[in-house]
Parts: structure tokens; sequence; C-alpha cells
């Protein structure tokens, strides 16, 4: 807002409260006179008059937080509680005084995008260029950056719940919420300083809605996150840079004519390369793997009860007998194979399964007593190997440790178990609302030394302060069981993390330890191999989950089934090595269209 | 600001609000807030406007200020270390734990947060903090505008004479210097509302006196000789005189970005409206113009100047 007056304006008795004077032919002085005024003011009331020494206070205040240069970092100089990698503090450099507040990050996994992201929106505040200031994120991340921007940066942001949220300068909210009613017209008509959005490969089709609403908003500086940029189809590289900058790519003829030989195969790739240089930062992880802190995993066999042994072997033959009969209908069958895996569980997950198969089966088929007959042999186990072997590792970490398994049963009877002798533990699992999520985080954080969780996925749990890790049971498929790795091993921790297998010997599960362990090495790849090994071997033709299940079924008796079982690890360690070796150049990042490597810097990350 | 200057800053605040400082050390305080303090620092609107619409006495609260917390993170652990090794027989503890069963069975429950002190809440005061910044808004709002005197010498005090002052107009200026990026200075000046005389570094020149908003015995002060309008003339004019000389390449560089924005922002958007069907138009022509505005917005330069803090000084002399 500026009111243009001439100087002589000044002599006017009320004159206005802004004046604007010509300093030099591209800029203008504009003198801010209320204070002028409220003095006058103060002068014909005699009063009230402030302190002098608040009033020498104020003048230091102000001479402490004076912005001296355009170009220094200046939020680096408030975050006493922690210390951003170079990596990211270059990143912040640049896009404040290079690429003038939009940009797209698109670090690789990792690498600390919502930190690089923090540091700008840190700055910009810091130096008075932004007030208001929008993040959008999935919703199962609002929490999560909340807290990261509150704890780390200082930063007030606030979770929009309702909607005079809106009112605040900093609001964090979901895309979905932010573009439904009655929220779209508040956000639609407010002037953002500063826009942040997570995931912003979200926003490659331009006929979503969720795109034409990010296209509406109205900001200064912009900010898109997302670790890949371009997976499918050039045309999403146009379309998230149309937000920032129209017209960086040229017009959508020009850029197809440029840039694009087919959607999946770009040309000019050093001029594509140099126009993206202005606008996209990709940092990636260094050739040398990730140094995080080390890994040691540890199999703990044990030996199932008699009456658990009984259960098992009744389970298989019963499992066995209805694949027979249906004639090898895999598909139908693969629950019944979850009979088996958890029979190694817990009985009540078993228990819970085959109540429910009972209720499923017609009142007169001869199914409904060979049920019972395994209703009946879980009613003689008396004790739980697996979970007293749990109970006897946590007495001896003394120490936090999560605890994950597959199966809500057998949470809630681990929760159980473990009250029964005292100790503290928290359930987690993928139906929490966002709040009791977080609750339970804190809880853990807190007091509770254990956490018992059935989810792994859902990025909300970040849990580098605990690094004692057991898998009560493993998942058949091994990205899942990755995820539960991830949650504990990753950036930020500074402990070795020690990872628990329990095991039950002559059950499946014994082979499924086997294969993850010792033929895919699992649990010391680097991030992104498992991606690459797995997308390889499951060519086509099911996942590993289907063939281990198929395997299962199909083979006669043990030596049978142990054959086959090799057989499908030698092929799973065949690929790993190459994967290792490094046919594949991208074995640490997902495959992009286009090579950005000239856009950032190679890190090494050390925690 | 280091750990020295926040716990300097700190206590001359407390000071000055006159708080009640329980216990201090150089990494931290622990203060009983003045009321005046209270309605500054604690974010208690409602609590404050039903105290003042019942008159009930005022609750304020007590704060633990660490201005180092390392410094004192590391003293509370030797103190904790200290305690749990010379910690006093068992015997003692169990003693008195039997004592307070005692007294629970006597005089009934005891609800824990009745019988401990109250809460009294930490605050981390350092460069960046929000408390910190909390507490130098409170001082800017509280310290903005002031009427003070030169305190007379004492020696050449002579009850007969009477010593001349002069009025200053004094102003402490923030001026911006911005585009989509930003710079700051400081400015202070102070006009003397006798002559007109205009002089910088004016707040480092009260620094240097002792001031007091009492009226001194045995002074005068000059007639003033020009209005309060002219004094800001002269400030302003100070200001854009100085202003004029600087080196403005950052506003020629902003507005060289500025345009190649507008151009590139055109070179998209012309065609698409050319060839636009009549029902789109409008939409791809307003969000032309939205552009337009954002892309100068962020980086059109621009100087603004503001004041910090103000005041009318009257000091000793005749300038």
């Amino acid at each position: 807002m500026t009111f243009p007056t001439t100087p002589q304006a000044a002599s006017a008795e009320s004159g206005p409260a802004i004046v604007t004077r010509k300093l030099h032919p591209l800029v203008d002085l504009q003198c801010d006179r209320t204070w002028f005024e409220e003095l006058q003011n103060r002068l014909s009331r005699g009063g009230p008059w402030d302190d002098w020494t608040l009033y020498q206070l104020a003048m230091e205040a102000e001479q402490a937080k004076r912005i001296e240069s355009f170009d220094q970092l200046l939020s680096l100089r408030s975050l006493p509680s922690f210390e951003p990698m170079p990596h990211q503090i270059s990143t912040a450099r640049k896009v404040v005084h290079e690429m003038g507040g939009r940009a797209i990050l698109a670090d690789e996994v990792g690498l600390g995008k919502t930190i690089e992201a923090g540091l700008v929106l840190k700055e910009y505040i810091v130096r008075g260029l932004a007030k208001r200031v929008l993040i959008l994120v999935p919703a199962s991340l609002v929490l999560q950056w909340v807290r990261e921007l509150n704890q780390k940066f200082g930063i007030p942001a606030v979770a929009q719940k309702k909607e005079h949220t809106w009112g605040y300068d900093v609001v964090v909210a979901s895309m979905d919420t932010a573009k439904r009613d009655p929220h779209r017209e508040i956000v639609l008509g407010t002037d953002y300083d500063l826009i942040i959005i997570d995931e912003a490969h979200k926003l490659k089709n331009k006929k979503t809605t969720n795109y034409q609403f990010a296209n509406l908003l109205r900001k200064k500086y912009c900010l898109l996150l997302t670790a890949t940029p371009i997976q499918n189809d050039l045309d999403e590289l146009f379309n998230l840079i149309t937000l920032l900058k129209p017209g960086q790519l040229g017009g959508q003829s020009e850029f197809a004519a440029n840039f694009v030989v087919d959607k999946r195969l770009p040309k000019n790739e050093d001029q594509l390369q140099e126009a993206l240089s202005t606008i996209m930062i990709r940092n990636r992880r260094g050739d040398g793997g990730i140094h995080f802190t080390k890994r040691f995993v540890k199999n703990i066999p044990l030996e199932l009860s008699e009456d658990e042994k009984a259960l098992y072997d009744a389970v298989t033959g019963f499992v066995k007998e209805r694949y027979e009969e249906s004639g090898g209908d895999l598909t139908s069958m693969l629950s019944l194979v979850t009979l088996q895996r958890e029979v190694c569980s817990s009985r009540d997950a078993v228990f819970l399964t085959l109540v429910n198969l009972f209720k499923k089966t017609a009142e007169d088929s001869p199914m409904r007593p060979k049920i019972w007959e395994l209703v009946e042999k879980i009613r003689n186990i008396k004790a739980n190997t697996k979970a007293e072997k749990a109970m006897e590792l946590v007495k001896e970490m003394n120490d936090k440790v999560i605890i994950f398994t597959e199966y809500r049963a057998t949470q809630e009877y681990l929760l159980q178990f473990f009250r029964a002798q005292n100790m503290i533990a928290v359930p987690y699992r993928g139906g929490m609302n966002r709040g009791k999520k977080d609750w339970m985080m804190d809880l853990f954080r807190g007091r509770a030394q254990v956490l018992i969780a059935t989810e792994a996925g859902g990025e909300g749990i970040n849990l580098q302060f605990c690094h004692h890790m057991i898998n009560f049971d493993l998942p058949w498929n091994p990205m899942r069981v990755e995820q539960r790795i991830g949650r504990v091993h990753r950036l930020g921790q500074t402990e070795d993390v020690k990872i628990y297998n329990l095991c039950t010997l002559g059950t499946i599960e014994e082979y499924i330890v086997n294969l993850l362990h010792e033929k895919i090495n699992l649990f010391e790849l680097v991030i992104g191999e498992l991606d690459h090994i797995l997308e390889r071997f499951e060519k086509g033709d099911g996942s590993l989950e289907q063939k281990l299940a198929k395997v299962l079924l199909e083979a006669g008796n043990d030596t049978d089934l142990k054959q086959q079982l090799n057989q499908l690890g030698s092929s799973l360690s065949r690929i790993r090595d190459e994967v290792k070796t490094g046919k594949n150049p991208y074995a640490t990042s997902p495959e992009l269209l286009v090579k950005l490597d000239s856009l950032g810097q190679t890190v090494e990350v050390r925690p | 600001m280091n750990e020295k200057q926040v716990h300097k800053f700190v206590n001359r605040y407390l000071e000055a609000t006159e708080c009640s400082i329980l216990e201090k050390s150089p990494a931290h305080f622990t203060v009983k807030l003045s009321p005046f303090a209270d309605r500054e620092l604690t974010n208690r609107p409602y609590y404050w406007s039903f105290v003042d619409r019942v008159g009930a006495e005022p609750e304020t609260m007590t704060y633990l200020l660490v201005t180092d917390k390392q410094k004192y993170d590391a003293e509370e652990e030797s103190k904790a270390k200290a305690k749990a090794s010379d910690q006093p027989d068992a015997s003692a503890t169990s003693q008195d734990a039997a004592a307070n069963a005692a007294l629970g069975r006597s005089l009934g429950f005891i609800h824990g947060s009745l019988a401990a002190p109250a809460r009294v809440p930490r605050e981390d005061l350092y460069f960046g903090a929000r408390k910190l910044d909390q507490l130098f808004d409170a001082a800017k709002s509280k310290g903005s505008y002031v009427y003070l005197f030169q305190e007379p010498d004492k020696r050449s005090s002579n009850p007969f004479s009477s010593t001349p002052y002069t009025a200053w107009l004094g102003v402490n200026m923030r001026v911006e210097f911005a585009c989509d990026r930003k710079r700051e200075e400081i400015h202070c000046f102070g006009v003397s509302l006798a002559t007109g005389l205009c002089v910088e570094q004016f707040h480092d020149r009260l620094l240097s006196h002792k001031l007091t908003p009492r009226l001194p015995a045995n002074i005068h002060i000059t007639k003033n000789g020009l209005s309060f309008n002219k004094a800001l003339g002269i400030v302003e004019q100070a200001l854009e005189r100085k202003l004029r000389g600087y080196d403005y390449s950052w506003a020629a560089d902003a507005s060289a970005r500025l345009e190649e924005e507008l151009v590139r922002i055109g070179s998209y958007y012309e065609p698409l409206i050319k060839n636009a069907i009549a029902e789109t138009r409008q939409a791809i022509e307003e969000q032309f113009t939205q552009r337009q505005a954002e892309i100068r917005w962020q980086y059109e330069p621009r100087v603004t100047a503001s004041a910090i803090n103000c005041g009318i000084f009257h000091l000793e002399g005749i300038d």
C-alpha cells in the first residue's frame, strides 16, 4: 500500500500515515509516520510515557535482530537445538539467494527435504519477508511437520483443525482439507508469503482437482518437495514447474518440441538440465552408500512347546488337506496359509481366524468338526514360548524397545502379557487416529519401555530414540520388514541398532527367516536396493509372498519343501548380487526419466 | 546475542519491570513476575480480564528462565549427582515415608497437586527462542514513547542559577531495503526543537547521559523555535539525503529479474490466451494478472523507513 504524496505534504496538519519520496529512478522511500502521530497524541494528552530502560532494551533488541546483509543465512544463528547438514544449508542458501524463493526440492529420500524447507521458512521469517505461511502435506504428516517446525525451528506452526485455525500465521494442513469447503474459499482468498507443498509429485497431473487448486493459490515464495519429480512422464515435470514458474520450459508445445522425443524419452538433456538448474535442487546419496550406524541382527531360535508343536502340525495338516481338496486353486488358499503363520505368532491370532472360518463354513460341512478339533488343541496351550522369550529379552536390554507383530490378536495378547508382569507397554496400530497415534508415541518416548506395533508403514512414526527392535513374527513381504527397520534405523539414530528375530524351529518361520536373512541379506541392504531386487524377482509372475505360499502348499514333504525353497533362495541371492555389483546404476534411488545429477551435490550421509 | 548478552538483557528487563528474582546464577533466573510483566509475557488475557473485572488480587506466574542451557543443565546434573552420592541412609527416607503415610491416615487423602509447590515452567532463552522474542516485543511495546530530562550534574549545582535545557525530538529509525531479499539499517536522529539542528547517532548521545522522567530543579527549557511537524520534515529529509548516496545496484538487479520474469510469464500466458476458447479465456486472463501481481510482490525493490521508538528529550545546553 502506498499513498504517493509530495514532500510538502509533510507540513500538512493531518498528513497521511505513509509518505513516499523518490530515492532513485527505480526505488521509492516510504516513510511510515504512525509513530509521529502517536507521539503527538501522547504529547497533547500529557502521556502516558514509557520507561527509559525498556526504551533502551527495545533498541538493543532491534539492533540484535537487524538484518545486516542481503546474503547471510541468518536462521542458523537462532537454531541452537540442532545443526543442519552442509548440503541442507547450501540448499537453503541457494533457494533464498539464487532462486528467489521458488524452487522444487527434489533430494533423494532421507536427505532431509523437510529440514531444507524449514531452513528456508525460518530464514524468511527471521528476515521479516514471510509472515503468512501455508504448508500442505499428506494428512498423515501434518502433526509431524508441526512438531518438527516447533521443536527444531522454533516456528509456531499450527495444525489446521477448525475453520478459525486459518487465522494463524503458519498453518499446516492436508491438501484434501484445504481444497474442500468451507476452507477452500479462505485459503484461496489469502495472499500467502510462502507456500510449501510436501509430496508434490501428487500434483503431477494437471487435470486433478489437487493440481487445479494448487494453481489457484496466491503466493510470493513457493517450495515443492518431492523425491520423484519425473517418474512416469515428462509432462509431470512440466506441470510441476508451471506451478512455480510458468514459462520456464516454454509453453506446452515448445516444451514438447524442445525437450521431448517420446513422453518417456527426453532430448536436449543438457539444455533441459540448464533450464532446470534455476528451479530445482536434487542432492543424491553418495556412492559409498549410507553411513548409518551399525545394525546387529540376531536370530533367536526357539523350540515350540509340545502343545504348540502339536497345534502347528495339526494346522499344517489341515491346510494341506484343504489344498488338495480344492484341486490346486491357489487364490483361495492364501488365507489358509495365514493360519500356519499365525500359529507361529500366538494362539490368540490363530484362534480368531479359526473362529471366523468356522462361522463362514456351512453348518453341515465336514469342515466344522475339523476346525473344532483345532480349537480344542488351542485350549491345551497354556504358555507362549515366544512371549516369554520376548519378555526375557526386554528385561535384559533394560532400554526402550519396539516389538513388531503382524497380528492384532497377538498385539492384544502381548499387551496383556506384559501388563501382567508389570512391564509398561503401549500399542500402536494403523487404525488409530492421528491424535491417538501421537499420544502413544509420546507415552513411549516418556515412560513406557515397550511399544507393540502392528503397523510399520504410515510415515508418522520416527523412533530414532529407540534402538532395539524385536520382530515377534516376520511378514512375508520383505518391503514390510524394511519399513519396520526404517522406523528405527534412520537418519538421526545415534546408536547401533539391534534387531532380534524370534524364529520358531521346524516351522515355516524358520525358512522365512533364512530366506530374508541369508538369501536376500535384507537386514544389511541399503535403502532402495530391496526395491530393485524385488522388482526383478517378481517380474510378471507374482509376489514373493505368493510364490512362497505356492511352494508351501505344493511341496509333498519336508525335503521337497526345502529343495524348492532353496531354489527360490538362490535365485534371490543371484539377483541381489547383480544389483549389488552395480549392474543397475540407479540402485540407490528411484529411477527418473531425466538424469538430474548436476542439480545438487552428492552427500555422504553420516549420522 | 550470545548467552551473556541474553542474560544481561533479561536481567535488565526483570529489574525494570519490578519482578522479584527468587534465585539467580549466571545461567538462569527463577523469577516471580510482576503483574506488569505477567500481562506482557504469559499469554493469559482471559485471566487478566477476570482479575480486572472482579478486582481480585492477581496471582502472577513464576518462571525458570534459563539463559545458558548447557551450563545450567551441567550444573543441575552435577548437583543431582552430589545429592545422589550423599543420599542420606535409607532409614531417613523410609522414616519420611512412614511419617507421610501416618499423616495421610490422620488427615485423609491429600491431593498431590495441593501439597506440591506451584508449577514452575521452564523457558530456555536463547537468541531466536520464542519466549525471548516475546520479551523483545514486550520491551518494545512498553518502551516506545518517552519524555525525559537529563539529570543535572550535581557538582555544579548552584541553587541560585538556572541551567538552560533544549528539547529534542529523538527517533530511532529502521530502514529496510527489500526485494525478494532484504537487509536493514538502523538510523538514530535527533532534532533540536530550538534551532532545528539535526544530529545522527543521537541514541548513543542519549546513552552517555543520565535521564529521568522527573523535571529536575533549577533548570529552564529554551523556547521551541520550530514545530513538531517541521522537525519531522527535517528528520525525513536528512534520511532521504543520506539514502540517496547509496548504491542501488541491488535494486537494478531486482528490477531486471522482475522484468525477465514478467517476460517469461507473458511468453507462457499470451499464446494460451490467444488460443483459448471464449469460456476459459477469462479464467486464464485472471490467472495471468494474478501471476504478474505475485511476481511484482516478490521482486519489486522498495525502501521503507519506520520508527523503532521515539521521544522528547530535554538535554542540557542550547543547541
